[in-house]
């Protein structure tokens, strides 16, 4: 299940500029990957390129044995006639019970599945919307920003469990957070705009896992190569 | 608190249009028969009150009938013309080309067809309703709601009765005031017919005062007219709260 880009370019309608232009990179195996970037450099024209919802590109892209692609973000709304709980029993498909009740856990959202959407902070929402896609079947499944609003230790402990109990599916995380990516995610995607050569530089996270600690020296490594990679 | 600011609304604007009427009687020195006194009017009232007021009465039943008919045509219509196929562009097409003229001229062919009575009251009064009505369900019903639709959509859980929810839901504000405002074009409707095609409810008792040059019955109709429909109006906004509160949580 690897994930290829090939000489991807993309110019919006009436535009004269490329946002992409011969952009390619490789995600070779499943795992909690990351897009990263200055703003406007394009992350989220990629990810909808990626799952289908936007059409005007040129190049290739390969993505074998991946069918299922979501794209998630951080002003996605529930519906607010009903609690959410009552939205998340309607979305849970046939024998994810446990794993939503074990997500409702991990995620911190027991006291919430009373209230509606709108009743909820900013957090809390961004952990429902994120919650129900990770009920769902997937091969990719890109969070843009996913865990905005979100506390540092309660972000750290969800993306610690993500990568534990789906180890074999693809993870975009679209975040501005240096440290978060470089310590989570194996492999960093990181965009410098259609401008510069290389386009993109793939370069190695700390993968940081519950049952593994993560090396200080390391990780300063991976958030200077990242920065250098960006400017 | 709606209906009773909807009826104080009406009595301030009725008593500002009575007083420059008054204003121009007096100002300009014109007889009772061309603008009749105050005591005049009153009197009037008093006698004709009970009558008018059963005619009113008349005249809003027809139009709640046809203010009901236009809305559930409205959304079924608004409801198919969302989606952006030929039929949905088609409808959209036609509904802000047809909205642009205006209805109340076609009355007259309706009464050539159809004659005087119920069913054209009926029928003018929907006709004079539905467009507008229908200009706003289409404008709601077309505008993606795409912060909470994305998810149902990706996933393949979208179906058409939820997109409808979730547009109705998100635009429940605009969709209680056109409905509410459309119960001003249902009356004026009901009026328009009564004036051509009737024989009973308020429109056709004016016609009477106006043949009789009675200004005094006019202001008298006009009174009941607009304190009847005021109250009509903060029933469909209150009730438009109520539904909301019961639906939103708030």
């Amino acid at each position: 299940m690897s994930l290829q880009i090939q000489n991807l370019a993309l110019k919006y309608p009436g535009s004269s500029n490329f946002v992409f232009q011969d952009l390619s990179f490789e995600l070779k195996e499943p795992g909690f990957n990351s897009l990263f970037g200055p703003s406007g450099v394009g992350k989220t024209s990629l990810a909808k390129i990626l799952t289908g919802d936007m059409p005007h590109f040129s190049g290739r892209i390969g993505h074998e044995g991946m069918t299922t692609f979501f794209y998630s973000y951080n002003t996605e709304r529930l519906p607010g006639w009903s609690g959410v709980g009552k939205h998340l029993e309607k979305i849970t498909p046939a024998g994810r019970l446990e794993r939503r009740e074990e997500l409702i856990s991990i995620f911190g959202l027991e006291d919430c599945l009373r209230q509606r959407f709108s009743q909820l902070s900013l957090g809390q929402q961004n952990r429902v919307n994120l919650l129900r896609y990770l009920l769902q079947d997937f091969d990719l499944l890109i969070m843009d920003e996913s865990l905005a609003n979100v506390d540092e230790l309660t972000r750290e402990k969800i993306i610690l469990r993500i990568k534990t109990l789906y180890p074999q599916r693809h993870f975009l995380y679209i975040s501005h957070n240096v440290v978060e990516v470089s310590k989570f995610c194996r492999e960093i995607v990181v965009l410098r705009g259609a401008e510069r050569h290389p386009q993109s530089i793939v370069i190695r996270g700390q993968d940081a896992r519950i049952d593994r600690e993560i090396d200080r020296g390391r990780l300063d490594q991976t958030m200077l190569e990242i920065v250098n990679a960006s400017s | 608190m709606l209906l009773h600011r909807r009826i104080y609304q009406f009595l301030i604007i009725y008593a500002i249009g009575l007083a420059c009427l008054l204003l121009i009687k007096y100002g300009l020195g014109l007889s009772d028969y061309v603008i009749p006194g105050p005591i005049d009017i009153w009197h009037t009232g008093t006698e004709e009150f009970g009558r008018y007021f059963f005619d009113v009465l008349n005249t809003l039943a027809v139009a709640v009938a046809g203010q009901v008919i236009s809305i559930f045509i409205a959304l079924l219509v608004g409801i198919a013309g969302r989606q952006a196929t030929w039929v949905g562009s088609f409808i959209k097409v036609a509904a802000y080309n047809v909205q642009a003229y205006p209805i109340v001229a076609i009355a007259p062919i309706i009464f050539i067809l159809l004659g005087d009575g119920l069913l054209t009251r009926l029928l003018i009064a929907a006709m004079i309703c539905y467009f507008p009505v229908l200009l706003s369900v289409i404008g709601i019903m077309a505008e993606p709601v795409v912060d909470i639709e994305h998810f149902y959509r990706v996933t393949g859980r979208m179906r058409w009765q939820l997109e409808v929810k979730i547009r109705a839901f998100e635009n429940l504000n605009k969709l209680t005031t056109v409905i509410a405002g459309s119960a001003t074009l249902a009356m004026a409707g009901t009026i328009v017919a009564e004036f051509i095609a009737a024989n009973a409810g308020i429109g056709y008792s004016i016609r009477v005062a106006l043949y009789q040059s009675n200004l005094a019955k006019i202001l008298v109709a006009l009174f009941l007219i607009g304190i009847t429909l005021s109250v009509y109006q903060g029933v469909l906004e209150l009730s438009g709260v109520i539904i909301r509160r019961a639906w939103t949580g708030k």
